[in-house]
Parts: C-alpha cells; sequence; structure tokens
C-alpha cells in the first residue's frame, strides 16, 4: 500500500526513487507489444526473449569494443534483430499454434544455451559486463517516448490494410487467402516487426544495468511465458491489451506488498481469477463486462457479451 | 469460355479423388456440379482455388492460366469462393468480413494510416459505402453490418460469405454448398439471390447436395462420381441419365439399375404427393421396440429434423433411406444419445431415449455402428473385439461369443492379429459391425454400412446384416445407396430435408418414383 500512498500523495519523489522501476515497465510495455503483435496476426510465437537477447548483446559488444552511442547502438541491434526474425521466419512460419510455440521456444532456447553460453565474446555463463554504457536512470525519457512512438505505431497499423489483413489470418487462414491474402508474406511482416520491436526492448533493457545476465529469467523460457502471460492477462484484441498486461505483471510484487511470504500466492490466485472472469483479457473486445462462468451463481443482469 | 479444365488429377495417398475430370463453364452461365458423398466435388473446387494441388491436368480462367499458382494469386486472378462448413471471420462484424475481401483492390496504405490525416479517409469510407452496398446486394439489413459474424443466424451467414465473396469483384463465382442445412423457405431465398447474380452478368459454379436447388437454377449439369465425371448436360438429361441414377442410388445387387425408380420415364409424370399417399398406407406395427414420435433435432439454428415419427418391430430391419445431409445420421445420434433432442419422443422398451444417458441406452441393447466405422486402427482385429467387451465380467462367455462372431465373420477370424488399420474398408465395416455384435444388441442401428465401398464389397456387407437379422437382431439401417437398403428391408422410411417423405415396404419403396425424385429431385 505505501507504493500507491506514495505515488498518488508525491508524484514527483516517486518518480525519482522509482525511476529503474519505471524504465523496466516501459521496456516490458514494449516487449508486450511486439507480442501482441505476433498474436495480433495470429501466431503464438514465443521467440521474444531470443531477439532482446540479440538486441542487448549487440548493443552492448557494439558500446564496448567499438564505443558506439547508445542510440546508434540501440537501432543498430534492434535492425539485426529484424534480420535475424526474417531468417528465423522462414522455416518456422509453416508451424502454426503450438507447433510454431514449440519451434520458437527451440530457436530461444538454442540461442541461449547454444550461442550465448558458448561463445567467449559474450562473457558466457558469467554474463556480459556492460560498465561503459550502461545507464541505469538516464534513459528513462528515450524509453517512453519509444513506447509511446511504438504503440501509436502498432495501433495505427491494425486499422489499415495491413491490420485488416492480419485479423483475417488470426481469424480464419483459409478463408484469408480466399480473398486474395498473401498469408505467408503478412504473417513474416508482422513475426519480424516484432523481432525489430524486441530487439530495440532489448538492447534499451541491456543498458539499464551494468552485467548481462544470460539467465533463463531473462532471456529463457520462463521469460518467454511471461511475456506471453502479459498479452493473455491484458488480451490480445487491442494494442493497449498487452501493455496493461506488462504493467499489472510487473507492478505485482508492489500490489502484493503486504503479503510478504504468501505474495506468489496471492499473484496466482489473481491471474487465475482474471483469466476465469475474463478469457478474452483485462482489456478485451467485449468492453469491460464480466463474464460469469456457467457455475457462477445467477446473474442478477444477463451479462451478454457481443464476440 | 471462362473456366476451362482439362484433364485436372488430384490423388490422396491412393484415393483418387480427382481422376482426369474436364470441364468448361460458359461465361454468364450457372454451371452446377453434383455428385453422391465422397465424389471428390469439394477437391475439385480446392484444386481450382489453389487449395490443393494440381497433380497433372491444366485449367484456365479465360486465358490466364490457374494451374500451381497459390490460392491467394487465384482469389486475385478473380475466382471467388465460399466454404461448405461457413469459414466467416467470427470475431470480426460483418462489415469487416466485407471490407477484408476488398483487400486485393485496395492501395497499401500504411504510411497514410501513421499520419491520419482526413484527407485518406474518404478512400475508406467509399470502402464502407461499397461494403454496405454488398451487403444489400445479397439480402442482408444495413443494421447487420455492426453485428459480429458468429452472432448472425445461420441463414445470414452463408449470405454474408457471398458478400464477401462479392467484394473481390469476381470472374467466377464458385458456391459450395450454399443452400446445405437451410429450411425449405431460406433454400427459396438462395436461389433467388443466385439467380439475381447471374442476371447481374456473374458467371456460378454451383455445388450443391438438393438437387430442386441444382435442377431448378443451372442450365448444364455436371455429375462427379468416384472422381471421374460421369455425365455432363441440361439438368432434364442429367435426371435422366442411367449412369447418374446408379451412382446416387446405387445398385439393388440382383436387381439391376432397369428397375431403378422412374428410370424408364413411364411414371415419370405421376405427382410426388400422390405416389407418397399410395405408399403411406405400409402397415406401422402395433407393439413397436422402438416408437420415436414427432422426433425434432436442431444444431443451434439449424433444424436437421423436423417431426419424424416411425416404428420398429421386433425382428424387422427397417431401413431410412435419403440423400446426404436429409438428417438420417442425426436420427440415429438421437436415439442412441449422442445428441439431445429438440423436442418430441423416442421409446425404446420402455427406456426414455430422450433423457436416458448414452451408456444406459447400450446397456439397455441399443447399440449402433457408427458412420465411417471409428475402429481402432491401430490395435489389431481381435484387440478391437476384446475392447468392445472390457466392461463385461462374465470372462469365459465373452471369449466364447468372440470366438462366434470370428466365426460368423471368416474373414476376421483369418486376420485377427493383423492391425485393423491394415484392412480394407468392407473388412473394416465388418469388424465395425461384429463389435457392435459383441455388445449383444437386441437393436442394431447400421450407419451407412456401404460408405465409400467398392460395390462388391457393399454386397459382402449385405449379406453380413442379412446374416445377423436371421440371428435374431431387429435392425435399424440408414443408407443412401436406396436400392440396396430397400432389397433387404423389410420397411423403409425416405427421409428428405429432415422429413419423413414416404413410407412402405420395401418392395412398394422400390418401384415408386417418388424415391428417385428424394435424392435426383425434378
Amino acid at each position: 500500500m505505501d507504493f500507491f500512498i506514495s505515488l498518488v500523495s508525491d508524484p514527483v519523489a516517486f518518480w525519482n526513487s522509482h525511476t529503474l522501476l519505471i524504465a523496466q515497465i516501459g521496456i516490458n510495455c514494449i516487449i508486450a507489444t511486439s507480442m501482441f503483435l505476433v498474436l495480433y496476426s495470429g501466431q503464438l510465437s514465443l521467440a521474444a526473449p531470443g531477439f532482446m537477447a540479440i538486441g542487448a548483446y549487440v548493443s552492448v559488444l557494439m558500446s564496448n569494443y567499438w564505443h558506439t552511442p547508445g542510440v546508434v547502438s540501440t537501432i543498430a541491434a534492434a535492425l539485426l534483430a529484424g534480420v535475424i526474425g526474417f531468417l528465423v521466419g522462414l522455416p518456422v512460419l509453416r508451424l502454426r499454434g503450438v507447433f510454431l510455440a514449440i519451434a520458437t521456444i527451440g530457436f530461444i532456447e538454442a540461442l541461449r544455451l547454444g550461442v550465448i553460453l558458448n561463445v567467449p565474446i559474450t562473457g558466457e555463463g558469467l554474463g556480459l559486463s556492460n560498465t561503459r554504457s550502461a545507464d541505469p536512470l538516464g534513459a528513462i525519457n528515450f524509453i517512453l517516448v519509444s513506447l509511446i512512438v511504438i504503440v501509436f505505431v502498432v495501433w495505427r497499423l491494425t486499422k489499415g490494410r495491413l491490420g485488416n489483413a492480419w485479423a483475417a489470418i488470426r481469424q480464419d487462414e483459409l478463408a484469408a487467402l480466399s480473398q486474395g491474402i498473401d498469408v505467408a508474406r503478412y504473417k513474416m511482416i508482422a513475426f519480424v516487426l516484432s523481432a525489430l520491436m524486441a530487439g530495440y526492448a532489448g538492447a534499451l533493457e541491456a543498458h539499464l544495468f551494468f552485467n548481462i545476465d544470460p539467465g533463463d529469467a531473462q532471456y529463457g523460457v520462463t521469460r518467454a511465458v511471461q511475456v506471453l502471460t502479459f498479452a493473455v492477462l491484458g488480451g490480445s484484441g487491442f494494442v493497449l491489451g498487452p501493455v496493461v498486461g506488462a504493467l499489472i505483471i510487473t507492478l505485482l510484487p508492489y500490489i502484493f506488498q503486504g503479503a510478504g511470504d504468501y505474495i506468489n500466492i496471492l499473484a496466482g490466485v489473481f491471474l487465475i481469477a482474471v483469466i476465469v472472469f475474463r478469457p478474452q483479457g483485462i482489456v478485451g473486445r467485449g468492453g469491460l463486462a464480466l463474464v460469469r462462468p456457467a457455475w457462477w451463481p445467477k446473474a442478477r443482469v444477463s451479462a451478454a457479451s457481443p464476440g | 469460355m471462362l473456366l476451362r479444365l482439362d484433364d485436372v488429377r488430384r490423388h490422396f495417398g491412393g484415393v483418387h479423388a480427382v481422376d482426369g475430370v474436364s470441364l468448361e463453364v460458359e461465361q454468364g452461365s450457372i454451371q452446377g456440379l453434383i455428385g453422391p458423398n465422397g465424389a471428390g466435388k469439394t477437391t475439385l473446387v480446392n484444386v481450382i482455388t489453389g487449395y490443393a494441388r494440381f497433380q497433372s491436368g491444366r485449367a484456365w480462367i479465360e486465358s490466364d492460366e490457374l494451374t500451381g499458382r497459390p490460392a491467394y494469386r487465384i482469389a486475385a486472378m478473380g475466382i471467388a469462393r465460399t466454404f461448405q462448413n461457413i469459414r466467416l471471420f467470427k470475431d470480426l462484424t460483418a462489415i469487416e468480413n466485407v471490407l477484408i475481401g476488398m483487400h486485393t483492390r485496395r492501395r497499401d496504405d500504411t504510411l497514410a494510416q501513421l499520419a491520419t490525416l482526413p484527407i485518406f479517409r474518404t478512400a475508406e469510407l467509399s470502402r464502407v459505402k461499397d461494403a454496405y452496398t454488398l451487403l444489400e446486394t445479397v439480402g442482408l439489413q444495413k443494421s447487420v453490418g455492426t453485428r459480429h459474424a458468429a452472432t448472425l443466424p445461420y441463414g445470414d451467414q452463408r449470405r454474408l460469405e457471398i458478400a464477401r465473396a462479392l467484394a473481390l469483384r469476381p470472374r467466377l463465382l464458385i458456391l459450395d454448398e450454399p443452400a446445405a442445412g437451410m429450411n425449405p423457405n431460406e433454400k427459396q431465398g438462395m436461389r433467388e439471390l443466385i439467380e439475381r447474380l447471374n442476371a447481374d452478368g456473374l458467371t456460378i459454379l454451383l455445388i450443391d447436395h438438393d438437387m430442386r436447388l441444382v435442377m431448378g437454377v443451372c442450365k448444364r449439369v455436371a455429375v462427379l462420381n468416384f472422381g471421374k465425371k460421369i455425365a455432363d448436360g441440361t439438368p432434364e438429361e442429367v435426371s435422366t441419365d442411367a449412369t447418374v441414377i446408379k451412382a446416387y442410388l446405387g445398385t439393388g445387387g440382383e436387381r439391376e439399375v432397369t428397375s431403378a425408380p422412374g428410370a424408364s420415364g413411364v411414371a415419370e409424370e405421376t405427382d410426388v404427393e400422390q405416389a407418397a399417399s399410395t405408399s403411406r398406407a405400409a402397415r406401422e406395427p402395433d407393439n413397436p421396440i422402438l416408437d420415436v414420435e414427432n422426433l425434432t433435432v436442431s444444431y443451434g439454428a439449424i433444424v436437421a429434423v423436423r417431426g419424424v415419427s416411425f416404428r420398429v418391430a421386433k425382428g424387422e430391419v427397417v431401413a431410412l433411406i435419403g440423400a446426404n445431409g436429409a438428417g438420417k445420421s442425426t436420427i440415429l445420434n438421437t436415439l442412441s444419445g449422442l445428441i439431445r433432442a429438440g423436442s418430441g419422443s423416442a421409446v425404446f422398451d420402455g427406456l426414455d431415449l430422450i433423457s436416458a444417458k448414452a451408456s444406459s441406452i447400450v446397456r439397455r441393447g441399443l447399440v449402433q455402428v457408427p458412420e465411417g466405422r471409428e475402429i481402432l486402427a491401430r490395435q489389431t482385429v481381435l484387440e478391437n473385439l476384446e475392447l468392445a467387451t472390457w466392461a463385461r465380467r462374465d470372462g469365459a462367455a465373452t471369449r466364447a461369443q468372440i470366438d462366434a462372431v470370428l466365426k460368423r465373420f471368416p474373414i476376421l477370424g483369418e486376420r485377427r492379429d493383423l492391425s485393423a488399420g491394415s484392412l480394407s474398408g468392407g473388412e473394416q465395416q465388418m469388424l465395425a459391425i461384429a463389435r457392435g455384435i459383441l455388445a449383444k444388441p437386441r437393436l442394431l442401428l447400421l450407419d451407412e454400412p456401404s460408405l465409400g465401398l467398392a460395390p462388391q464389397m457393399v454386397d459382402e456387407v449385405f449379406r453380413a446384416i442379412e446374416e445377423i437379422h436371421k440371428d435374431g437382431t431387429t435392425i435399424l439401417l440408414v443408407e443412401q445407396n436406396a436400392l440396396r437398403a430397400l432389397a433387404i428391408a423389410d420397411r423403409a422410411y425416405v427421409i428428405e430435408t429432415g422429413r419423413i417423405l414416404l413410407s412402405g415396404s420395401g418392395d412398394e419403396l422400390l418401384h415408386n418414383p417418388a424415391v428417385r425424385r428424394a435424392y435426383l429431385g425434378g
């Protein structure tokens, strides 16, 4: 509670004392938007942590060896993540649903265990030292502006011809083909844009810390599941859904601050409750009406959910 | 010629789904494409529209070659299609569905979207206006536009799918069973829509099981059977063609095609209703083991069975015959408790089948051999039979019964240790029936035992059915192969679009021209 009281009573002090947290929220929101894009086009891809790792390592290595400015190395690393996204997409985008999920998990684990932990230049298991370019507090404005621009661009993309094609593919690939939509091409566009954003977020995140940790929670399956949870919790029908999901998940430890040791149980119960009552996510297409499960005692107002 | 197919072939493994079909569709015409279940109609459509690859043969729309092109390219070339089991973008609104159909004739607007200036909105507004015009064209209200596609009534979904196809501004529209599951009124509406679109100059390739619709609306009709084109001509030519009648009604074993109902042409003029009334005199048993009264079953908005009443007496073979989609399997599935009836009653030996659980229905002795057989392909023949008895505790008696069944079907006895999946279709059907017998049925429901079988295998299967009947089992048989079923049935009911059209003894119906009409329209 103290956390929220300080947020309301003295926002300036809150901002100053929680800058790193806010930066992390902003980065998680960008990753969530990257996840949104693949889900919006009907692809259950869990590759985001892999592209984040590429963005992180490439940008830090550029800073360390070539002394490039942070903005340049961040953008270059994001572009490289996009290129690798294209190459990875060529074989894996033939897969659908849970098979695509497994293939993308294969990609992130092969990258982490096979490359990062094995190639000397990455610092292997010890992580990559980033004392040169790390700037935990200075990048906050850049991160928040990036987030706003990315969310705006993705939102506009979903409204145009591209977004209509994605929506059609998500709903029914065969029917989309019958409308003249080149399904493979539009899936690839979404996948590459998503890789680009994840790489960008990874590069930004790397500059928050003095050492890049190649652990599972950072670039492995655990992170992938966390990112997926952003989208499931927030809802993947509208661009702000995963952003809200990322905000809540990142804040969970603070929301349940008083629970002490029981914090994980409470967080788990909260997530399950959301999934039971709001299967379409907190920001779903059906507005904010709750969906009552069949076994729930009498609904006084009939909660007819459109869609 | 708008569309031209030249010797198109498509095989799946050993199955010749489309086996050398040549077809021409004239500009501005409505061409019909019919054929019994599994004839290869949908596969042919899938090949034309790029959903399945050509194995050989070529196809053109006007002078543009379709062969080897991906589905989205073919759509962009002006061939629009609908799907047999509606494929709308369910969670999008009706108008969004139509807007997506305009994809190919819309400029890429990615950058314009980022700027969101009002100047870029004019094109969008005119597209939305076009989309509403299309909804109107197919007979949908304006208010439907903002509703999610999945929430629309079934008939409206069919219409919306056509509107979406029209949004492509196609040269050719392929309709795959647009009237499937519709009631007569909706069918009439669909017929009017098809005629209106054609009058506006659109060429249409129509595939449907409803012969009244196809024969009524098409100027030319092609008939497929086992992947080959067996006839092509005017509706009159096709519906009196002996090969077509044989393909639809099957053959009656010894009774050959010459005795096909109405094929002689003598009784051509007999009115269906009149013919129906003459044979309705068939005696209904007084003391039935199965008594179905006024049974109505719906799937959501689709009413599949509409107030059907019939009876089966102990020791009888009763057949329910009718074309694909008439509602026959739905009746069987309702009787065995797999589907819940909307209304009506069904009583088997004092047990109310409408409310009883599927498991207690089987225990009472009403056993169904499902359509498509549903055997366990990886288990051996013997294991399949043993699994059928696993709930029984009388080990020795069960074993004796399995042996008896294997003796009754010697071909299964020979193959007891082979995996069931390696059996031929006919042998698999025998296995499915044998498995049904092990449940000690007093009434055996057989759903399409001849489905997909070669003629000589059909003979084998029907011989087996007759033998089971001689052993004292009452049989309710559902068949598309009408002549074969009528030849062994004591009594039969002809079902059309969920209703009993006529009933009578097997012999009476064999010579009743109305039976042919139930299949081929007229």
